[in-house]
């Protein structure tokens, strides 16, 4: 793929057909040409620019994840499993008709109060936040005494119920549009008043909330920084040790490039994935072992595709005068043969970005990469598998901003190919 | 070119039918797996293959079969080694012990293989019981006592492997088994033991067919014997494909009471919960056992399926560290004891599904208390702010915890509870937490080590269902990282702690079961004044199964799904259709 | 007979006999090239294998406490260490591994049981082959064909329809992809199921060989087995054979649209050719090429997605079994596991090669 960018020789012969402006395209350098290339390449051009408007916006939203995501990714906002858009019943405290006891703070005491409610439903954070927070106001106020809660949890709010109405718990919490359904059955209970968990309530989210109650969308944000900078330093890393060892071996030649390209080779048909793994179980759970881990994975694709420009150009009948004429090494090197790696590279580096952060991905789907606490696309599809049936956001939101990312990256691989590459040019 | 394609297709073909020749050569009932009647092929060396089938037998309509699908994996089918949940399960249904839990009675001991219950010595330092007379093991080995004495003493109390029950569950409490006469066995106790006949139920102590498992002179763990595994049990194993699927038959031989109600049984192995509540979904098994996840369970009861609660379960705790900084400070560790919320973290990260463990004895054992609640009634936020200040930790200058956990080994939800409860602790306001996740494999030595962490997340369930099990291992020798006694010597670092192991090792050693009852109280109101370990939750099991299986006329009523009290499942009791 | 050597035995015969045929008929050059080649095989495993051994000696952790637990003795954990030969100096571990690597001696799994590895690879190995082999079937049908669909209507909205469908394709994470077609086909529609290989109770009906479901009861002409286990294979070999399916697109494209640039297909429509014709035979044939020495690389592509795979949909095969092996600091298993895999890929990667030497005269070594 050696595209030959030294637009100041005389243009090769087969170009004199060429119209007249696209004759002056050759003296105009990459930038013009790039910006010009709209009518000549059409949809490639687009596929580009829409790849780079992309890829800048994850970028803004991996730089300031803070502007954009309404709510700490760590923390519970919410009740847990609520859909996209949904928002949560109000929960209310339940007690028995004719009892002293007309609110909470009537139960304040030592003794902790049994307290009915139905398992897993918000109720019962409620009703214990409620009770927190009275317990707060009593002490506040001189008050030595505590509300503190037994809690009992029932299969249904039946159960619940029927448990009040015998005696077998003091006080209940459940949904107040649940209770209402049921209320006619159950004429000796009335509701006391509502209960409200710390977070408020009433509140809906785009993204709806996950399994720990933590805003989805803002999780997702939050994930761009992650999966970027693994993508980012992982291919950086990869660039840094692959291309000088390439320039390295098709400079020198000898035995020193075939020893360097056996081990390579072996590398590079290597299972990517599989390497990873063992790397980052070896060495931890860890950000940087991460990015170790998938760096090293693509060392050998930079390593091959320099080495190959750089033999290819070497054999340049143009390099062969220069070095004839007494040229330097270092200016042969950045003369003639970056230029020719240059845009190679440039398209290896995006693609491995999207393969890196897919890699990333992959690991941390699996449990080997990042501490399980991080706000990270693959841990929270991980987390989510198991709820897909219930709770299909969980996943579906990250896998989309995995899917989107990757494809900006690649789509930016992919459209810089085709307008780099010239034998795709139509005649 | 076409000739080559030609060609080609005739030698694809030809190693083909040269297979399948190989194959059907070998096409008699259950034998092992080596190829030796081939004559095409070279002499290959007779690997120990897991299994074979059965031919492509008569699976034709009539007979029933009960899937059942689990997470669990085999580690190991030898008796005198195996020590995980699955393997004691497969082991109790292929044999049957001397004597065994009721299925669904929770805590019924009862005589299997054994005529009655057997008899103490005057000084309690040995046991004698008899077995019934005639037993067979499924190929037709006879069961005798002294085959079955030659079994402990050679094996269990011998051998060690990677499982590791005899040092744990056979050696510190026998010293030698006898056999009277040929249906009469003598155990030889170390001490007087209050909970031998408990720990005689266990695993570890079932007939193991001398056949496959071979005692003597040749005694040897065999991890994964050949199919067919035949013991004296309701059940034989006819195959099994380790991460696949494991498939019994009734014993032909078995004589005893729990009989079978279906004609195979097979165990299908799971990767992920999600995978098995899928598979129940869609009706490729009857059954999910071990261990679906919180939010599935509610799934799963919301699409109509029955979800039992099952009798025992494992605890989690904290593992604190008496013998490193701060968590040496008694300050310190009260105050954590005073922080965490419990029910938080069952609502938030468990749906509910697990309960507030108040204790490190569980509810329902012997003289379990609530020790934990009436000491420090959790969440305290004032107590707790009050002891930190006392050693000098507030707002200004925090504590600096470290909290170790392994992120993957208790599955998906351990990383979100460790989340809860770092904000929990941090809600005091003095304490700054660090969350230190770590593999398994390297963080249980450095716990058990007990240098490198403070407070430490550590599951325990238990080997034998008494409170002996719950505390011994976190106070004696070092007690599993809580260094509350020298890991080397046994002594305790204070005269509490020197107390608190002599309590235990009394309770232990007592027959009387109302005085070991009154010792296990104090001694958990000691181990609470020292947080030995800090006691989170109890995870209880869930059995989930659809309508199509009940349970059966001999073992209460239809709707419950008779587990023992250990947690194995019974096979025997489950019928289908 | 051992499933492991039955099922390199199924593809290893032809394909060597493949290579004999290509050697005798062949030229001089052509035989240096492929001795030359196969020679270069070895190092290459053995270059990986030590790389491996490398990389988990390096590792703190230990197999034997990871195994025991908190259950075990020390004294009990000190045997064992001692029979692994975790105690010998470093050099002289290395030195038995890599003799156990050239006599393939995969020895005893460190954990669970000592359980031979050889076994373990034996019902695994197969399982893996049964899944990537019909996604890359998948794989390249799907992409070779829309491919070529694309490259002929290159710059139309169709073109640019298809390399769409490729890039994003391609962008899904495997695992994601597996989760959404459960989802959708296995759970809300029910027409494929959700996981394992075959039917538990007509898996016991069942004689395994090869451990390769779809072949052993082909053999044994058991057709309620050969459907059941073609259905279970359905979703998860969709899953991969989509995903890479986007990377054959591209680049059948790619080699479609430079050879029909060429100049002798110029000719070739100029001689009045069907266009069909033109595209199907000539053209295609050529772009195959670097097709072919693609799928060598693809192989590692596909492994490590069988991986990913394999863990969605429960499919017992060496992906999962390598992933539950390192989190055990299994050393035994995870070396001969990742030999296997390096043995595999260098095989393929060479018969890759060699066939490409075929294909295209102008490459010798």
């Amino acid at each position: 793929m050696a595209v030959d960018l030294d637009t100041k020789d005389q243009p090769p012969p087969e170009e004199q057909a060429l119209q007249a402006w696209e004759r002056d395209l050759e003296h105009i350098g990459i930038m013009g040409r790039l910006m010009a290339g709209r009518k000549w390449h059409g949809a490639d051009w687009w596929f580009v620019a829409i790849a780079i408007v992309m890829v800048a916006g994850f970028i803004f939203v991996a730089l300031f994840p803070g502007l954009i995501a309404p709510f700490n990714p760590r923390e519970q906002v919410g009740p847990r499993l609520l859909a996209p858009g949904e928002t949560p019943d109000q929960d209310v405290l339940i007690l028995r008709v004719g009892e002293p006891a007309a609110s909470l703070v009537d139960f304040a005491g030592d003794e902790r109060i049994p307290t009915g409610v139905v398992r897993g439903a918000p109720a019962s954070e409620a009703v214990r936040d409620q009770a927190d927070r009275i317990t707060e106001e009593l002490n506040g106020g001189g008050d030595e005494r505590r509300v503190r809660l037994r809690v009992a949890r029932f299969e249904t709010l039946d159960e619940v119920l029927d448990a009040l109405v015998v005696g077998d718990v003091a006080l209940a919490a459940a949904s107040s549009l649940e209770f209402e359904a049921v209320a006619d059955r159950y004429p000796d209970l009335f509701v006391a008043g509502p209960v409200d968990s710390d977070q408020g309530g009433g509140q809906s989210f785009l993204m709806g909330t996950n399994q720990l109650g933590q805003d989805v969308f803002s999780r997702v944000i939050w994930g761009t920084r992650i999966a970027l900078i693994i993508g980012f330093s992982a291919s950086l890393f990869s660039l840094a040790l692959g291309v000088p060892l390439g320039l390295l071996a098709g400079f020198a030649g000898g035995k020193l490039d075939r020893v360097l390209t056996m081990i390579m080779d072996s590398l590079y048909a290597f299972p990517g994935l599989i390497l990873a793994i063992a790397i980052a179980a070896v060495l931890g759970p860890s950000i940087f072992n991460i990015i170790m881990a998938i760096a090293v994975l693509y060392i050998p694709t930079y390593y091959r595709i320099v080495r190959g420009q750089t033999l290819s150009t070497k054999e340049g009948l143009f390099v062969e005068a220069a070095r004839s004429l007494g040229a330097k090494v270092r200016v042969i090197l950045t003369r003639y043969i970056f230029p020719n790696v240059v845009p190679s590279v440039a398209i290896i580096f995006s693609v491995n970005i999207a393969d890196a952060i897919l890699t990333g991905a992959g690991l941390s789907f699996l449990g080997l990469g990042l501490p399980p606490t991080t706000p990270d696309w693959g841990i929270d599809i991980s987390r989510g598998a198991p709820l897909m049936n219930q709770a299909w956001w969980i996943i579906t939101f990250p896998g989309i901003a995995v899917m989107l990312l990757v494809l900006a990256f690649t789509l930016l691989g992919e459209g810089l190919m085709e307008i780099f590459n010239p034998k795709l040019r139509d005649r | 070119m076409k000739r080559s394609l030609t060609v080609f297709t005739l030698l694809l073909a030809f190693a083909l039918v040269a297979a399948a020749c190989s194959s059907s050569d070998e096409d008699a009932t259950t034998t092992t797996g080596a190829a030796a009647s081939s004559t095409t092929q070279a002499d290959t060396p007779t690997t120990a293959a897991a299994a074979t089938t059965t031919t492509a037998a008569d699976t034709s309509s009539g007979e029933t079969t009960l899937i059942i699908g689990t997470t669990d994996a085999i580690s190991s089918l030898d008796g005198s080694d195996a020590y995980a949940v699955h393997d004691w399960e497969l082991l109790k249904n292929v044999g049957e012990g001397l004597l065994r839990w009721e299925p669904g009675s929770g805590d019924k001991l009862v005589a299997g293989s054994a005529e009655d219950f057997g008899a103490f010595s005057d000084d309690g330092l040995s046991y004698t019981i008899k077995l019934k007379s005639g037993q067979l093991f499924g190929d037709g080995t006879p069961l005798t006592a002294s085959g079955y004495a030659a079994q402990i003493n050679d094996r269990l109390l011998v051998l060690e492997g990677s499982g590791g029950v005899g040092p744990a569950l056979g050696q510190p409490y026998l010293t030698s088994v006898e056999a009277v006469d040929d249906l009469t066995i003598k155990f030889n106790l170390s001490d007087t033991w209050g909970f031998f006949e408990q720990l005689l139920a266990g695993a570890p102590y079932i007939p193991l067919n001398p056949t496959q498992f071979p005692a003597g002179a040749d005694a040897a763990l065999v991890e994964f014997p050949e199919a067919p595994i035949y013991g004296n049990g309701p059940w034989y194993i006819d195959s099994y494909f380790l991460g696949e699927t494991t498939v019994l038959k009734p014993n032909p031989k078995y004589q005893g009471s729990l009989t079978p109600q279906v004609d195979q049984v097979i165990i299908r192995y799971f990767d992920k919960p999600e995978g098995m509540r899928d598979a129940l979904l869609d009706g490729s098994i009857d059954v999910a056992w071990r261990i679906l996840g919180p939010d599935i369970l509610a799934e799963l009861q919301d699409a109509g399926f029955n979800v039992e609660t099952v009798a025992g379960g494992a605890i989690r705790y904290f593992i604190v560290n008496h013998t490193r900084a701060p968590s040496d400070d008694p300050n310190v560790y009260k105050a954590i004891a005073s922080l965490i919320d419990r029910d938080d973290i069952s609502d938030r990260v468990f749906a509910g599904f697990v309960e507030p463990l108040y204790s490190p004895v569980p509810v329902g054992f012997l003289g379990a208390t609530e020790v934990f609640d009436d000491l420090y009634g959790s969440p305290d936020i004032p107590a707790a702010q009050a002891l930190l200040e006392a050693s000098g930790y507030t707002a200004d200058s925090p504590l600096q915890l470290e909290v170790a956990y392994p992120p993957e080994h208790y599955g998906g939800t351990v990383a979100d509870s460790m989340q809860v409860i770092s904000e929990q602790l941090e809600a005091s306001g003095a304490i700054e937490v660090t969350l230190v996740a770590q593999e398994w494999s390297e963080y249980i030595g450095a716990v058990i080590g007990g240098v490198d962490y403070s407070v430490s997340l550590l599951g325990w369930f238990y080997d034998y269902p008494d409170p002996d099990n719950y505390l011994t291992p976190f106070v004696a020798n070092g007690g599993l990282g809580t260094m509350i006694t020298d890991p080397d010597t046994g002594a305790g670092i204070s005269a509490a702690a020197q107390a608190l192991a002599d309590k235990i090792a009394e309770a232990a050693a007592n027959g009387d079961q109302a005085i070991r009852k009154t010792l296990y109280e104090e001694a958990q109101a000691m181990y609470a004044e020292l947080v030995v370990t800090l006691p989170l939750w109890f995870e209880a099991e869930h059995i989930v199964y659809g309508d199509n299986v009940a349970g059966s006329d001999a073992f209460g009523s239809l709707e419950q799904l008779n587990i023992g009290a250990t947690i194995e499942y019974n096979y025997a009791t489950n019928s289908k259709g | 007979m051992h499933p492991l050597l039955l099922t390199f035995m199924i593809f290893g015969i032809p394909a060597l006999i493949g290579l004999l045929y290509v050697f005798v008929r062949g030229t001089p050059s052509l035989r240096r090239y492929i001795v030359t080649r196969v020679a270069l095989t070895i190092p290459m495993v053995l270059i990986l294998a030590s790389l491996v051994f490398l990389v988990l000696r390096i590792i703190p952790g230990d197999p034997v406490t990871s195994s025991l637990g908190p259950k075990g003795s020390p004294e009990v954990k000190e045997q064992m260490r001692a029979n692994l030969g975790l105690n010998d100096p470093i050099i002289v571990q290395y030195l038995s591994f890599l003799g156990d690597v050239v006599t393939l001696d995969f020895g005893d799994a460190m954990t669970s049981g000592q359980r031979p590895v050889v076994d373990e690879l034996g019902e695994k190995f197969p399982a893996t082959i049964e899944l990537i082999v019909p996604a890359a079937l998948v794989a390249l049908t799907i992409g070779v064909l829309f491919g070529t669909f694309a490259a002929v209507r290159r710059k139309r909205a169709s073109d640019y329809g298809f390399r769409l469908f490729s890039v994003v394709i391609y962008s899904m994470p495997v695992f994601w992809l597996g989760l959404l077609l459960i989802l959708v086909f296995g759970v809300w529609l029910g027409w494929a199921p959700t996981g394992g290989r075959i039917d538990a109770v007509i898996n016991t009906t069942l004689e395994r060989t090869t451990n390769m479901l779809t072949v052993d009861s082909l053999i044994s002409l058991n057709w309620a087995a050969f459907w059941s286990a073609l259905h279970h294979l359905v979703l998860p070999t969709l899953t991969l054979g989509l995903i890479l399916s986007g990377v054959f697109l591209r680049l059948t494209r790619i080699n479609v649209v430079e050879t029909n640039e060429e100049d002798y297909i110029a000719a070739a429509r100029a001689r009045g050719i069907k266009e069909r014709t033109v595209t199907y035979k000539h053209a295609l044939k050529n772009a195959m090429i670097p097709v072919v020495t693609l799928i060598g690389l693809q192989v590692a592509i596909l492994l490590g997605g069988a991986v990913l795979t394999e863990t969605v949909f429960n499919w017992p095969g060496m992906g999962r079994y390598l992933v539950e092996r390192i989190g055990l600091r299994d050393f035994t298993a995870v070396q001969s596991t990742i030999v296997m895999f390096a043995v595999f890929v260098a095989l393929i990667s060479l018969a890759v090669d060699i066939l490409y030497s075929l294909l295209d005269p102008r490459v010798r070594y």
